[in-house]
């Protein structure tokens, strides 16, 4: 087997040396789906509390800086380096089909947001689809970085990253671990001692690894069908654990370790909520160095909201319920409503979209952004009525050239599932399959939009 | 002072009681149960509290593994449960922690072999002696001369060139995050017998053991299985009685009590600063009055259900005392509560504000956690019915009885709110953080509410009635029975529950109608011991 040399050490310098960047020789392709005229990366981003759809919805000519625009961010040049108006596509009129078929509604609807499937469906997530089942993760360190903020809740409602065989992923919410996840391994140091105790280290994992393989296959050997779907993910995680010791990077620069000074707490209830938008730009950033170092090609980002954040006095202290539980939407009618209560939500949603647009500009800063699909997508439509129906989608990123964005798509009322979307990502990366996700009835899980 | 572990005096009646506690239990394995109602064979990754258990066990040392690994997906609110797996996060993290774990191996530690202090790599029979016994500490089980080997020569790579703590460290962490671990097997041994298999007399001991302490099996535990005696219900009871003396049972029976009523979320509650300044304080303080009362219905009411939902009294941590309108009393000391509006768990500080919005009660959320969790009802959610929520806008002019009233009067959302409502306003003297109120809005409270129980509507003064009611139900003891079988079993299997509850029926009152006596119950039954074959 022909191997890439490792680069770490010169990684490791130019860690050491903060900034400087090395300009070092790309390994060549590593996966078939990575192809070219194909998009490399696939980025999924949870969109809490719904919209407030009077002031989402884009103006003629795809205004999204209108005043109290929810997509205002993505036209802020002055904030975020550039325009993102023609990256980006909004699509109203998605259901989360499964989820209603299959009881999975309300906050738990974010399990079938990157599933299709409701909470008894056995599918992987898109990203996890992608990145194991279709070899968008093959080569790179991490098969796949599954980020949050503010809680490590794996419960329903709090995930969208799921297993092959259902069970829901856990997130990380501490950017300090995020590093030590992503790149720590290859801060090892010039010390010829340091690099000889990294490999030592490297060397007595593979023989763990070897063990490990055997064990699970012996007790795999013994147990029965209904188990294979879990012990496939615990030999997915040997690889992933494998990968992660071997793992070379591309010519990048290695971001510094997080001061975790600067966001001293990190979970929700416990006194981390002043401390998430640190935490959520620290994780968006090494979102965009992870790919751009070769790290992994997949990441999802279950954001959080700004209450008892205070960082907008303009909102109450519980986002949730004096915000999205009070939004009095005038539908699609346009009568009626509460046009204070928008603008309310509306600030909640602008502040996620900021976060997104920083992604955006993070990825466009590395030249990652026309490789890359992006789609953040809320479990509601309507977060007063807890609805299913109508959730806001925003899709972004060049997709390998095979999006035509700059538009609003409005797929009316009659409830297109959100599996649709789901299959347009999948065939943008290769996968000719024209179903995703698991429902009783076929026809919400097949189909597809046509966003090209 | 709050009971750390079950008197010697409760485990005798126990013992005593084994004779009626019967139960179907069959201890003649020459004519196994039915398959009808037995559990599927099954692997269930061990909780990150339980995965602390069995590296300490290993260790012979704390480890704190809850610091690095995600936290339990649970599953049917319980975190012992057959969905958890080893993802590739939770592997990552495990690796870094056992790494450092392994490092503090303490080899002149008296509980491993006295050669290991001063052995030079080459000792292969000290590392022999050593690789056994912690491989049976890992395993739960005596390891297998393939297994031995195979650490033999793991033993060797690691101290290939090092020393023999060297091979030690490396073998540790092998089998810290090994499959044999991390796994509970509940898959059976032997060829079926007419479709079912006994799990073997491992797995037994491991299975009693996780359940009642929420630890790997103990060096008795073992040495009954391996001789042969746990395929006994019989001997399954008295070892699980003997368990119920360890320092791990208490803490156990209170994570199933918490778990199963949802009280686990404490800690992940904010409440609006119009109803407290401080409730981290009095959250800390809700969960410890709520785990002492359980630990005191434990070790002084026998685990008796109707102490546990209409005992009248509490311990009220000195944080509490005004939240509940008394003064402080000595630590640990019992306070009468009957008479002041809180009979049991039900009106602790704990389940009112898990079950709150942030600044408001919330009857439709302690209606359902009443009808589902306590009394195992079915609940469908409001969108099955193609029906969007319509939550109450806020009314300073109403109170939250009748902003919910309103909410109830559509004909189809009536057909579930008809059951929910009037068992949630039943509690609407307590606002977001269980503190008595006697008005809202201006007006006073209305805690009128109803509740149907074995079929019989039954209307309700108060949540007090509620309760009183509850303890005594026939509903309550089948649901609990159900609870016990989740959390065992580690899913949700109706067949399974439905024998249980049968076979309960046939049981003394008193003894289906406490928590010891339904566990002790399944770790004697054929349910526990037997599973479908392969």
């Amino acid at each position: 087997m022909t191997r890439s040399p490792r680069i770490s050490r010169r990684l490791a310098l130019t860690a050491l040396g903060a900034s400087a960047t090395l300009a070092l020789t790309l390994p060549g392709q590593r996966s078939a789906r990575a192809a070219e005229g194909r998009p490399k990366y696939f980025i999924g981003v949870y969109m809490p509390h719904g919209v407030s759809r009077e002031l989402w919805l884009p103006r003629a000519g795809f205004d999204i800086a209108y005043p109290d625009s929810v997509l205002a961010p993505f036209a802020d040049s002055a904030t975020f380096g550039q325009s993102f108006r023609e990256q980006i596509l909004t699509i109203e009129g998605l259901d989360l089909s499964a989820g209603m078929a299959g009881g999975t509604v309300g906050h738990d609807g974010s399990r079938v947001l990157l599933t299709g499937s409701a909470s008894n469906g056995r599918n992987a997530s898109l990203d996890q689809f992608l990145a194991l089942e279709q070899g968008l993760g093959e080569g790179m360190p991490l098969s796949s970085l599954v980020l949050g903020v503010g809680s490590p809740n794996p419960a329903l409602g709090w995930c969208i990253s799921y297993a092959q065989g259902g069970s829901a992923l856990p997130k990380i919410i501490d950017p300090a671990d995020t590093f030590q996840q992503a790149f720590a391994q290859w801060v090892v140091g010039a010390d010829p001692a340091a690099l000889a105790k990294a490999a030592a280290e490297r060397k007595r994992g593979k023989s763990l690894l070897d063990y490990w393989r055997v064990e699970l296959a012996a007790l795999s050997a013994r147990a029965p069908e209904s188990e294979r779907d879990k012990l496939e993910q615990h030999a997915t995680a040997l690889r992933d654990l494998e990968r992660r010791l071997d793992g070379e990077l591309s010519a990048c620069t290695l971001p510094s370790a997080p001061d975790s000074a600067t966001f001293p707490l990190v979970e929700a209830y416990q006194g981390g909520e002043p401390y998430f938008d640190t935490v959520t730009n620290l994780q968006v950033d090494l979102i965009a160095q992870a790919l751009a170092c070769g790290v992994t090609r997949v990441a999802t980002l279950f954001l959080n909201d700004l209450s008892r954040t205070h960082l907008d006095p303009a909102l109450p202290d519980d986002v949730h319920i004096d915000v999205a539980h009070r939004y009095e939407s005038a539908g699609r009618d346009g009568q009626g409503g509460s046009p204070a209560t928008w603008q309310a939500l509306a600030r909640q949603n602008r502040y996620t979209y900021s976060k997104i647009a920083r992604l955006l500009q993070r990825l466009a800063e590395r030249q990652l952004l026309q490789d890359t699909v992006l789609i953040a997508l809320s479990d509601m439509g309507d977060p007063a009525r807890h609805s299913s129906r109508q959730i806001p989608a925003l899709v972004a990123g060049g997709w390998g050239g095979r999006l035509k964005a700059g538009r609003h798509v409005d797929l009316g009322e009659t409830g297109t599932p959100n599996n649709r979307l789901l299959v347009s990502v999948q065939q943008a990366f290769g996968v000719a399959s024209e179903s995703f996700g698991q429902a009783s009835d076929p026809a919400i899980v097949t189909g597809k939009l046509d966003l090209a | 002072m709050k009971p750390r572990a079950l008197s010697s005096s409760l485990r005798s009646w126990l013992l005593a009681l084994l004779v009626c506690a019967c139960g179907s239990t069959n201890d003649d394995a020459e004519s196994p149960p039915a398959a009808e109602s037995l559990l599927a064979p099954a692997l269930r990754r061990l909780s990150v509290a339980e995965l602390e258990q069995a590296a300490r066990s290993v260790l012979g040392a704390p480890v704190n593994l809850r610091g690095s690994l995600p936290p339990d997906a649970l599953q049917n609110d319980f975190s012992r449960n057959i969905a958890q797996s080893v993802d590739s996060l939770t592997l990552r993290q495990l690796y870094d922690a056992t790494r450092s774990a392994s490092e503090a191996l303490p080899l002149d530690d008296p509980a491993y072999p006295r050669c290991a202090a001063l052995a030079q790599p080459s000792d292969t029979s000290c590392s022999g002696e050593l690789i056994g016994k912690l491989a049976t500490l890992a395993f739960r089980r005596p390891p297998s001369t393939e297994e031995l080997a195979r650490l033999q020569a793991l033993f060797a790579v690691g101290a290939s060139g090092g020393t023999f703590r060297d091979g030690a460290t490396l073998v540790l962490r092998a089998l810290l995050a090994s499959p044999q671990l991390l796994y509970e097997s509940s898959l059976g041994e032997g060829p079926p017998q007419h479709g079912v298999r006994m799990l073997g007399q491992s797995e037994l001991a491991s299975a009693l053991s996780f359940m009642i302490s929420g630890t790997p099996p103990d060096a008795e535990l073992l040495s009954a299985a391996a001789a042969g005696r746990l395929a006994s219900g019989s001997e399954r009871y008295g070892q699980a009685v003997r368990l119920l003396g360890g320092p791990q049972a208490i803490p156990q029976f209170q994570r199933f009590v918490e778990e199963w009523l949802g009280l686990g979320q404490l800690p992940q509650l904010a409440k609006s600063s119009t109803v407290t300044t401080d409730f981290a304080a009095l959250s800390r303080a809700m969960q410890s009055e709520t785990r002492s009362f359980v630990a005191d219905v434990l070790a002084a009411q026998h685990g008796s259900l109707v102490a546990l939902f209409a005992g009248g009294y509490s311990f009220v941590p000195d944080e509490l005392a005004p939240l509940y309108g008394i003064q402080p009393v000595p630590a640990g000391s019992r306070v009468v509560l009957r008479g002041m509006g809180r009979v049991g768990i039900l009106q602790q500080g704990s389940f009112l504000s898990v079950f709150a919005h942030e600044g408001e009660s919330a009857p439709v959320l302690r209606g359902k956690a009443v009808l589902t969790r306590v009394l195992c009802r079915t609940i469908r959610p409001p969108q099955e019915f193609g029906i969007d929520l319509m939550f109450p806008a806020p009314d300073a002019n109403a109170t939250t009885r009748q902003r919910f009233e309103r909410h109830a009067i559509d004909p189809v959302c009536k057909g579930c709110h008809a059951q929910l409502d009037p068992v949630g306003f039943s509690f609407e003297n307590f606002d977001a953080v269980g503190r008595e109120r006697s008005t809202d809005a201006a007006q006073a409270v209305d805690t009128r509410g109803s509740v149907t129980l074995n079929g019989a509507p039954l209307e309700l003064k108060d949540s007090v009635e509620l309760s009183d009611a509850i303890a005594q139900s026939e509903e309550l003891r089948s649901c609990v029975a159900r609870q016990v079988v989740r959390f065992a079993s580690g899913r949700k299997d109706q067949p399974a529950e439905d024998a249980f509850v049968t076979e309960m029926a046939a049981l003394p009152l008193a003894w289906r109608s406490s928590l010891l006596g339904l566990f002790l119950s399944y770790v004697k039954s054929d349910g526990f011991a037997w599973r479908v074959g392969q």
